[in-house]
């Protein structure tokens, strides 16, 4: 029951300052998580971050299931998507109603432009962390080049971003452990 | 009324399950509105203004905005639940099978290529971020934002501030940067 209070706070905190799209929450779970808690590794992470991202639905639900699932069983994953939910959709069914007024504010705009820049920072922050751990072994970055060029600039699926990772990650894991085998004994 | 909320909530599962989530949704998000006469098309190009706007992630957003739109407080509840179906039955089942195999050989192989990709995808997320938040629509580049990035960065990888100080800060910067002094 503590654990499940706790996850919903947790998530519900996530949510409130969650700017500019689901990796923005992946960011502040890597910090919480995995630097503070150390509740998970940073592999960890990413695996429940590519499966949440392969399979249909937001992204970051998924994310938040699988933590959730991973933690406390099912009710665990629901008790994240429902804490991760309630500040975004308290706040923007505020805004609604003073919609008009708010869109062509000048404040507004000023304050937006300013969380806006505090975006990119905020998922840089938690790459370096993940990029420490992610290297089963160094050739994988490989895989990051090859994911990247296709997403940033053929705007490639992520799902074929994820099989491609999948079977590299087969084959380059297989080679490093022959070339293991064979250099070691 | 409890048809609209029925209609609400399938458009929304539809959705949930035929998308993968944050701008990817906008299309069938206005396929769907339009189609059922929810919304009209200036509506729905507002949604992604006001869910960019208020904290959350887009696609929770744009369910919440649409329900509202279409049907009040009732209509939001049921196309937040309605998007989120995928996380709570799909992704649960997954979840089970993968917390099962997660440390079976051809799993764990699997992982080491998958994890590396991510990485890949979230640089290219950056990159796109940056475009849309350091190039204003005429082409011009926000200095004065780049610098504020670069304190972002030296408050969070070097004085590990948290995130939600450094959004407070932002806020507070915007308005005397962007707002008072007018910067670009």
């Amino acid at each position: 029951m503590k654990m499940l209070s706790s996850l919903f706070f947790q998530f519900l905190k996530f949510g409130a300052f969650t700017f500019g799209g689901g990796w923005s929450l992946i960011a502040q779970m890597q910090k919480e998580f995995v630097e503070k808690r150390k509740l998970i590794t940073n592999e960890e992470l990413l695996d429940l971050t590519s499966v949440g991202r392969s399979i249909p639905g937001t992204m970051i639900g998924n994310t938040a299931m699988l933590f959730g699932y991973r933690e406390a069983g099912f009710l665990g994953g629901l008790v994240c998507l429902v804490g991760m939910t309630l500040a975004p959709f308290l706040i923007l069914t505020a805004v609604t109603f003073f919609y008009n007024a708010l869109l062509g504010s000048f404040i507004m705009d000023a304050v937006m432009k300013g969380i806006r820049a505090a975006v990119v920072p905020i998922i840089l922050s938690a790459v370096l962390g993940l990029m420490k751990s992610g290297y089963r072994y160094p050739v994988f970055i490989v895989c990051t080049v090859i994911s990247f060029v296709l997403y940033a600039f053929f705007n490639v699926n992520c799902i074929y971003l994820v099989v491609i990772g999948m079977i590299l990650g087969v084959l380059i894991t297989e080679i490093c452990e022959r070339k293991e085998k064979a250099n070691g004994r | 009324m409890a048809g609209k909320l029925l209609q609400l909530f399938l458009s929304f599962l539809k959705i949930g399950f035929t998308s993968f989530g944050g701008l990817s949704m906008v299309p069938l998000v206005n396929s769907e509105m339009i189609s059922h006469g929810f919304m009209t098309q200036s509506e729905v190009m507002d949604i992604v203004a006001i869910a960019e706007m208020t904290p959350g992630p887009l696609g929770l957003n744009c369910a919440t905005f649409a329900g509202l739109r279409a049907a009040g407080i009732l209509g939001a509840v049921v196309s937040v639940i309605g998007v989120l179906t995928p996380s709570f039955t799909l992704a649960y089942v997954v979840g089970v099978f993968f917390e099962k195999f997660r440390k079976s050989r051809t799993v764990s192989s699997m992982m080491n290529g998958v994890r590396p990709s991510a990485i890949g995808m979230i640089l290219g997320v950056m990159v796109s971020l940056s475009l849309s938040n350091y190039v204003g629509e005429t082409g011009d580049i926000s200095y004065v934002s780049i610098l504020l990035s670069l304190l972002d960065v030296f408050l969070l990888v070097k004085l590990k501030m948290s995130i939600p100080k450094v959004i407070g800060i932002n806020a507070v910067l915007g308005i005397i940067l962007f707002g008072f002094l007018g910067l670009n």
